[in-house]
C-alpha cells in the first residue's frame, strides 16, 4: 500500500490547507510579491542570432551581451547620456591620445576560462580594430594604436589620433566587451550563439530561439548585482504584438510602437508607467545603386521626388513622429534643419520618362512590422501615381538582418528596402554604416563616396563641435545628393512597464537591463 | 466528412439533376441557410466593382480609422481605406483562390486516385507512399516553408492548398475505384473490350464523383482560412491587395482603438466558412441519408 492511501487526506483536509496557503500569502503579501518579482520579463524587437559583441547584428543583441559580458564602462540609465565603470575599478583620459584603465579584481569567465585579465582587454579591442577581422564594429576604434599591457589588471589604450566619440559611442557600447582571449581563439576566432566564458552580471543559462532568452544572476559577480534571479527576454518583432502582450499580462516591459503612444499615455493599462522619450534612432527609405533600374542615377531621383516623406511618416506613426531631415537626430552635432529634395510629382514623372523606369516593377523589402507595413504601402502609392509599380516584399528580422549581406545572394537582387537603425549620441555612429568598406555589410544602398568616406574619418578626429557639424551636414548632403536615400524619421520613443518595476531606461528609451529593480 | 464515412456510403452516388437537388437543400434550414450565405458571398464577390464606393486599395490617411457610416459601410482601416470595399475585393481573392486551389486539387486528385485504383499494385503502393508523405506535412508547416522558399505570392498559397488537398481527394478516390474495379457493370465493360481510358472516364469516375465533390464543397472553408491566415502573417497575398486575411492583421494591430476593422476582416470569413460548412453538411445528407447527424 503506497503512502498517500494510507493518509487521511479527506477533502476538508486539502480545502483547510488550501484555506491555510490563502490566508498565509494574505499574511505574507512580501512572499507572494518576492516570487514574482524574482523574475522579470520583457521584450526585445529581435532574436539573438550572434552573441559575440564584434559582430552583433542588431540592437537586441548589445542589450543582452552588456550583461553577460563585462565591458569597460557601460551607458548608465537616466535622462543624461553617461557612463558608469563595469570591468574597471579606474579608467581616466590622461590625453586625448591615452586612455589607462585598471581592471576589478575578482571578475571570471565562466566554463573555467580564468580570471579577466588585461590581455583580454588588448586582445578584444584590437580583435575589432584588426581590419583583417572584418568586424563592422572596427569603425569605433578606427584609430586605436594598441593597447599595452602594464600588468595583469592594468593597461593603456593607446589611439593615433583623437578620437571624438570614444566615451559616447565607443567606450560605453559592446565594442568595449572584453571577452577571453582563450575561449575565443579556441571558438575559432568567433563567438557563435552560444554563450561562452560569461563574465557579466547575469549568465545566458537558455536560449529558445524565437520565444526566449532566460538570463540568471551571475553568483560570482561580485560587485552591482542585479536585482532580478532571472530576466526572461521575449523576442517580439512587431510593437503592436508586444502592446498586446504585455496588456494580457505576459510582460513587465516592453517598447511600444510609436502610433500607440498617445493612446496609451490617455489610457495607460492598469498599474502601468508609459514613458515616451526622444529618440535618435534613424528610418529611410533606401535604394540600392548597384542593382538596376537604381544603377540609373536619374531613377533614383525619380524616386525620390516621388516619395511623399509626410505621408509616410503620418501614415505609419498617426503623427505622433515628425519627418527626418537626415539620420542625425535633432539635438546631436551635424543635425540637418532642411534636406535636398522633397516630394515633387511632376520632377518625379519627368525623371521617370528619361531614366525607362516608367512601367517597371520593382521590390521593396521590409521588415515585418505594422509601421514598417504601413509607410511602405504609403511609398508604394506614391510611386503607382508616378508609374511604378512596388512589391512589397515582407520579412521576418532573422531573414531581413541579413538580405544585403555579401554572404547573402539576395543581396545582388536588393532593389529597395525600408531601414531602421539604432543610434548612439554621437553623429559618427549614423555615418560609419554608409562607407564603401560596409557595403554588403550595412550599407545596403552601395552608396560609395570616396569625399564621405574622408569626411567619417574626419569627423571622429574632430574635437571643434563647430566643425564637425559643418562635417557631418555635408555627409548627409553627400547621402541624399547619391538619390540612394529618402530620409523619413527619427521616431519617438514609447516604453511602459508595470508600476511594479524600476525600468533602467538611456535617455532614448532603451533599456539597461542589469540595472532594473522592484519598486 | 471522413474517408472511412465516404467508403461506407453505397458505391454508386451520382449527383441527381441540378433543381431537384436544389430542392433537397432548401428543404433543409441548415442547408437553405448555407446555400444562400455561399450565394451572398459569391454575387458580393462578384459584383465587388460594382457595389464598392471607393477602389479598394486607395488611400487616404485623412480618414483613418473612421467607424462604420453611410459614407464607409464598415468603416475605414489605418490608412484610411474603405473596408467595404476591401472586404468585396478580398472575397473575390478569396474564393478565386479557393475555387481555383480545390479544383486544381479535384482535378489532380480523381486523376491519381483513379491511377492509383485502377493500375497495378506496385503503382498504387507508389502513390500510396506519395500521398502519405504528402499528407504528413503539417499544413502550416508545409506553407511557411513554401512561401519562405519562393516568396509570397497568390501562386505559393495555390500551391500549398493543392499539395495538402490532393492526398485526401485521392484516397478517396483511389479506394472506390478499387471497389468498383470489380463491379460487374465495369467487368462486363472490360468483357466487351472497353478501352482503360473509358472504363475509368465512362463506368467509374461518375460513380465516384458525387462523395468527391461534397468533401470538396466542404474543404472550400479550409482553403479560405488557409489564405487568410497567410495573409494574416504576411506571407500571402502582397499589399496592396486586400486580403481578408490582411484585413484582419491590420484590425489586430489596432483592436483597442479600432474594433471595426478586425470585425471587418472575421464577418466574411465566419459567414463563408459557415456557409459552405452548412451547404456542404446538407449536400452530404441528402446523398446519403444514413449519415444525416453524424459528425
Amino acid at each position: 500500500m503506497n503512502k498517500l492511501s494510507t493518509t487521511n487526506l479527506s477533502r476538508r483536509t486539502v480545502l483547510a490547507g488550501a484555506g491555510a496557503l490563502g490566508l498565509a500569502s494574505l499574511i505574507y503579501p512580501g512572499a507572494q510579491a518576492r516570487a514574482a518579482g524574482s523574475t522579470l520579463r520583457v521584450r526585445s524587437y529581435g532574436d539573438i542570432q550572434i552573441l559575440d559583441p564584434a559582430y552583433r547584428l542588431a540592437a537586441p543583441e548589445g542589450d543582452i551581451t552588456n550583461v553577460i559580458f563585462a565591458g569597460l564602462v557601460i551607458t548608465t540609465a537616466g535622462d543624461k547620456w553617461g557612463w558608469k565603470p563595469m570591468a574597471v575599478e579606474t579608467i581616466e583620459q590622461l590625453d586625448p591620445l591615452t586612455v589607462a584603465f585598471k581592471l576589478r579584481d575578482n571578475i571570471g569567465f565562466t566554463d573555467g576560462f580564468g580570471q579577466m585579465t588585461a590581455e583580454d582587454v588588448k586582445f578584444s579591442i584590437e580583435r575589432i580594430a584588426d581590419p583583417k577581422n572584418e568586424s563592422p564594429y572596427a569603425g569605433d576604434w578606427v584609430t586605436l594604436k594598441e593597447v599595452e599591457v602594464k600588468d595583469k589588471l592594468s593597461g593603456v589604450i593607446h589611439l593615433k589620433e583623437a578620437f571624438a566619440p570614444l566615451w559616447t559611442s565607443t567606450l560605453p557600447t559592446p565594442s568595449s566587451t572584453i571577452l577571453s582571449k582563450r575561449a575565443v581563439t579556441e571558438a575559432g576566432g568567433k563567438l557563435g550563439v552560444k554563450a561562452v566564458a560569461q563574465s557579466g552580471p547575469y549568465l545566458l543559462k537558455e536560449w529558445l530561439p524565437k520565444q526566449r532568452t532566460v538570463l540568471v544572476r551571475n553568483p560570482d559577480w561580485k560587485y552591482e548585482q542585479g536585482a532580478y534571479d532571472e530576466i526572461h527576454v521575449h523576442p517580439i518583432e512587431d510593437e503592436k504584438t508586444a502592446e498586446l502582450g504585455y496588456e494580457a499580462g505576459d510582460l513587465d516591459y516592453t517598447w511600444t510602437s510609436v502610433s500607440s503612444i498617445t493612446r496609451l499615455k490617455q489610457t495607460p493599462p492598469a498599474d502601468t508607467t508609459v514613458v515616451e522619450k526622444p529618440s535618435l534612432a534613424f528610418v529611410w527609405f533606401g535604394m540600392n545603386k548597384a542593382v538596376a533600374p537604381f544603377d540609373n542615377p536619374d531613377a533614383r531621383r525619380a524616386v525620390q521626388y516621388a516619395v511623399d516623406r509626410k505621408a509616410v511618416v503620418d501614415a505609419a506613426y498617426f503623427g505622433a513622429a515628425a519627418t527626418a531631415n537626415g539620420i542625425i537626430a535633432p539635438g546631436l552635432v551635424g543635425h540637418r534643419e532642411k534636406n535636398l529634395y522633397d516630394y515633387d510629382p511632376d520632377k518625379a514623372r519627368e525623371l521617370i520618362e528619361k531614366s525607362g523606369l516608367a512601367g517597371q516593377t520593382v521590390v521593396l523589402d521590409i521588415l515585418n512590422k505594422t509601421e514598417r507595413l504601413s509607410a511602405a504601402q504609403v511609398i508604394q502609392a506614391n510611386l503607382a501615381d508616378v508609374g511604378v509599380t512596388v512589391e512589397i516584399k515582407q520579412n521576418d528580422s532573422g531573414t531581413f538582418w541579413t538580405l544585403g549581406s555579401k554572404e547573402n545572394e539576395y543581396s545582388k537582387k536588393l532593389q529597395m528596402v525600408v531601414q531602421r537603425f539604432s543610434m548612439q549620441p554621437d553623429p559618427s555612429w549614423a555615418t560609419e554604416w554608409f562607407t564603401r568598406s560596409q557595403i554588403g555589410v550595412w550599407n545596403w544602398e552601395s552608396f560609395d563616396s570616396e569625399e564621405f568616406d574622408k569626411l567619417v574619418n574626419e569627423g571622429k578626429v574632430e574635437l571643434d563641435p563647430a566643425k564637425r557639424d559643418v562635417m557631418y551636414k555635408k555627409m548627409q548632403d553627400l547621402m541624399e545628393e547619391s538619390g540612394c536615400y529618402v530620409f523619413l524619421t527619427h521616431e519617438v520613443a514609447g516604453v511602459m512597464y508595470r508600476n511594479s518595476v524600476v525600468a533602467a531606461l538611456k535617455p532614448n528609451g532603451e533599456p539597461v537591463f542589469a540595472d532594473f529593480k522592484p519598486a | 466528412m471522413s474517408e472511412q464515412a465516404l467508403i461506407e456510403r453505397r458505391p454508386l452516388t451520382r449527383l441527381g439533376g441540378l433543381g431537384r437537388t436544389l430542392r433537397r437543400i432548401m428543404r433543409e434550414p441548415l442547408g437553405a441557410l448555407g446555400l444562400s450565405l455561399v450565394v451572398f458571398v459569391v454575387l458580393m464577390a462578384l459584383f465587388a466593382d460594382v457595389l464598392a464606393s471607393y477602389p479598394s486599395t486607395k488611400l487616404s490617411p485623412a480618414d483613418r480609422f473612421q467607424p462604420a457610416s453611410w459614407q464607409h459601410l464598415l468603416g475605414t482601416d489605418h490608412l484610411g481605406r474603405d473596408l467595404f470595399s476591401r472586404v468585396l475585393h478580398g472575397g473575390r481573392i478569396a474564393l478565386a483562390i479557393a475555387l481555383g486551389a480545390t479544383g486544381a486539387s479535384l482535378v489532380i486528385g480523381i486523376v491519381l486516385g483513379l491511377i492509383a485504383g485502377y493500375g497495378p499494385r506496385w503503382l498504387d503502393n507508389l502513390m500510396l507512399l506519395l500521398f502519405d508523405a504528402l499528407k504528413s506535412f503539417p499544413t502550416v508547416m508545409l506553407a511557411l516553408t513554401l512561401v519562405t522558399l519562393t516568396g509570397p505570392s497568390l501562386t505559393a498559397v495555390v500551391v500549398v492548398v493543392v499539395l495538402v488537398s490532393v492526398p485526401g481527394y485521392a484516397r478517396i478516390i483511389r479506394t472506390q475505384t478499387l471497389v468498383l474495379k470489380s463491379a460487374e457493370h465495369v467487368m462486363a465493360a472490360r468483357s466487351m473490350g472497353a478501352s482503360t481510358a473509358r472504363i475509368l472516364a465512362v463506368h467509374i469516375m461518375p460513380n465516384v464523383i458525387g462523395p468527391i465533390l461534397i468533401l470538396a464543397s466542404m474543404d472550400i472553408p479550409v482553403v479560405v482560412a488557409i489564405e487568410a491566415g497567410l495573409s494574416f502573417l504576411g506571407l500571402g497575398v502582397r499589399p496592396p491587395m486586400p486580403s481578408w486575411g490582411s484585413i484582419l492583421n491590420d484590425g489586430f494591430a489596432n483592436i483597442r482603438d479600432s474594433y471595426w476593422i478586425v470585425v471587418a476582416g472575421g464577418l466574411p470569413i465566419v459567414l463563408t466558412t459557415l456557409g459552405f460548412t452548412f451547404l456542404g453538411e446538407t449536400l452530404r445528407d441528402v446523398f446519403d441519408p444514413r449519415l444525416r447527424g453524424r459528425g
